[in-house]
């Protein structure tokens, strides 16, 4: 019976990889047709996507500059929230908490037709501004849940001792806060980062068409059938949440972010 | 406590605080505009008036909620049209999430008894299978479903086809809408629909039953081996009923974020049995342009959407009272 566990497991990663090896595989097809396995392979596909096609290096370039810029701010808004709640652990703290995270827990496509609106209004429709800002809006929740685990694993021994000693808030701040917080930080703004990149449906109402993203893109394709060349940017996209996970994992603590039980290792 | 942990100490911000610090107002009004002002928006503009031929205009009206129950010419016509696609929505969501989470569930368990560092290992595999695009994972099974290449090819080269019409079973196939004359087909069907979007969120589940099933005292566990149970009876005596509200709560998670799903059904669902997700899209963005209907559908989604987080939220708190 003890080989059950295993072979489940292993049934489960076949499982869950089988879509994106077939994706991976179709990329390397020379044509224009997806065929799998491929026909005539080649890498002339990785070429279109990153160099030579300006229609899949604009939308890159779009989806970098806003995965990038939302993740950033996103940190910047939770920064202040996720200190405030833990500092105080006030009423109006836990509010802001949750309602900052309401976005993340509801259906994407409600928020979606909400920031439609919302920019309409304000007269950034279309812009990247209002894709950046959105998109921090919506994975605020992240960076807000993480730093909030870092916040709550710094000893307050060290914050006693500090105070002992005569260290400002400022500097116990610099000194202890800050540095054991910041793998957590570093880690709540590549969840948001990599999410980013991926998200389509916010992205679809808030960029009115004007400029594409990779997955909008890929999505704007979808009825034309597929070519290659989009399976070359599943490859892409895999890759870099894989390589970011891995970075968390090796230098964060990615158990304890997911909570699981520190008791047992 | 220490003072260092006291309010009025406003250290993530540049500028010393002034006495009574104005920050956290200033924080609390950004978070409200920025996470809630656009849900208000789809509120408020869902009783909106649409203008024949041009846009809409800002008015008190119920017309849009009342062509979604009974639809538009109500008197004279009924039209349960919206009420349909409310309950395709319900229906691929409620099967995909209790899937996702009862297959998760032998799988995170066995992963929670790995090493620290297999686990780690584990978890950047499913993180990175989470964040992957919807459009790529309906691509991948688009490829493996469709009819010219990927499985129904398969069935048709390894002879499965014909064993399946041999014994019968094409049949029943057909009936339930899984085959063609000639060979299975999976796309469009129910079947792909729920099994895409099951797929969609299994890394979800996963992780939203790590921390609870990683908390989980394996002593409990290993004293029921030693007075003689069984590893079913220990998976249902013992670990079940301590997972049970993270169960129930993971399942309506799950539930509520596949509600919105667009993707899959625009691709893997025959039109008539579209989602209210699919009706928004074509209203606020698509050919009918009628902004305020869209927003009454998004309001009726997320109302459905709180009327199952309320109930779970009861269950679980009448089960834990009982617990």
């Amino acid at each position: 019976m003890k080989w059950i566990g295993p072979v489940f497991m292993g049934l489960a990663a076949l499982g869950l990889s089988l879509p994106i090896v077939v994706v991976s595989a179709a990329a390397l097809n020379g044509g224009r047709t997806m065929f799998f396995p491929p026909r005539d392979p080649s890498f002339g596909r990785f070429v279109e996507f990153f160099v030579s096609e300006s229609v899949w290096t604009n939308a890159l370039w779009h989806s970098v500059i806003v995965a990038f810029g939302s993740a950033a701010l996103a940190v910047l808004l939770a920064w202040p929230i996720a200190y405030w709640l833990w500092a105080s652990g006030s009423k109006l703290s836990k509010t802001v908490a949750a309602l900052g995270s309401m976005p993340f827990a509801l259906p994407p496509i409600v928020f979606g037709v909400g920031l439609g609106f919302f920019w309409a209004f304000l007269g950034g429709l279309g812009s990247l501004a209002a894709g950046i800002i959105s998109h921090a809006a919506l994975f605020l929740a992240l960076p807000l849940v993480t730093i909030s685990i870092g916040l709550q694993s710094i000893d307050r021994a060290h914050l006693d001792a500090a105070a002992t000693m005569g260290a400002t808030e400022r500097v116990t701040f610099r000194t202890i806060i800050l540095p054991q917080t910041l793998p957590y930080t570093a880690s709540g703004f590549f969840f948001a980062l990599v999410l980013s990149f991926n998200e389509f449906i916010v992205m679809f109402f808030v960029s009115a068409s004007n400029y594409s993203t990779v997955t909008l893109q890929i999505f704007n394709s979808l009825r034309n059938g597929y070519t290659p060349t989009m399976a070359v940017a599943a490859i892409t996209f895999i890759t870099v949440s894989l390589l970011v996970f891995s970075a968390v994992a090796r230098w964060g603590d990615l158990p304890r972010l997911m909570g699981a039980d520190q008791s047992r290792r | 406590m220490t003072a260092a942990l006291d309010i009025d100490a406003p250290a993530p911000l540049p500028e010393p605080a002034p006495k009574k610090p104005v920050w956290p107002w200033l924080l609390t009004g950004v978070i409200v505009f920025l996470c809630v002002v656009p849900f208000i928006l789809v509120l408020a503009i869902s009783f909106g008036h649409k203008i024949q031929g041009a846009g809409w205009e800002w008015a008190f009206t119920l017309e849009n909620y009342k062509r979604f129950f009974v639809g538009a010419l109500y008197p004279e016509e009924i039209t349960y049209l919206y009420l349909q696609q409310l309950y395709w929505s319900l229906r691929y969501a409620i099967i995909a999430s209790v899937l996702a989470v009862i297959s998760a569930l032998p799988f995170t368990y066995l992963m929670t008894r790995l090493s620290r560092a297999a686990q780690a290992r584990w978890l950047v595999f499913l993180l990175a299978s989470l964040s992957l695009s919807e459009v790529f994972i309906v691509m991948g099974w688009d490829i493996l479903l469709s009819n010219n290449s990927g499985l129904p090819k398969l069935f048709k080269v390894t002879g499965l086809t014909d064993w399946l019409k041999a014994v019968g079973w094409f049949d029943t196939l057909r009936e339930w809408g899984l085959a063609s004359p000639r060979n299975v087909k999976f796309k469009t069907s129910e079947l792909a629909t729920v099994l895409c979007m099951s797929y969609l969120v299994w890394p979800y589940a996963v992780i939203l039953l790590y921390p609870a099933l990683s908390r989980l005292d394996p002593s409990l566990s290993e004293a029921a081996r030693t007075m003689g149970a069984g590893p079913w009876t220990v998976a249902r005596t013992v670990v079940l009923p301590s997972v049970r509200m993270p169960l129930i709560g993971s399942t309506l998670l799950l539930f509520v974020f596949l509600l919105g799903a667009y993707v899959s059904v625009t691709v893997f669902a025959e039109p008539a049995k579209h989602t209210t997700a699919i009706a928004i899209y074509e209203a606020v963005r698509g050919a009918n342009l009628n902004a305020p209907f869209g927003a009454a559908q998004a309001v009726i989604l997320l109302l459905t959407a709180a009327l199952f987080l309320f109930f779970g939220q009861k269950l679980t708190s009448a089960a834990g009272a009982k617990a």
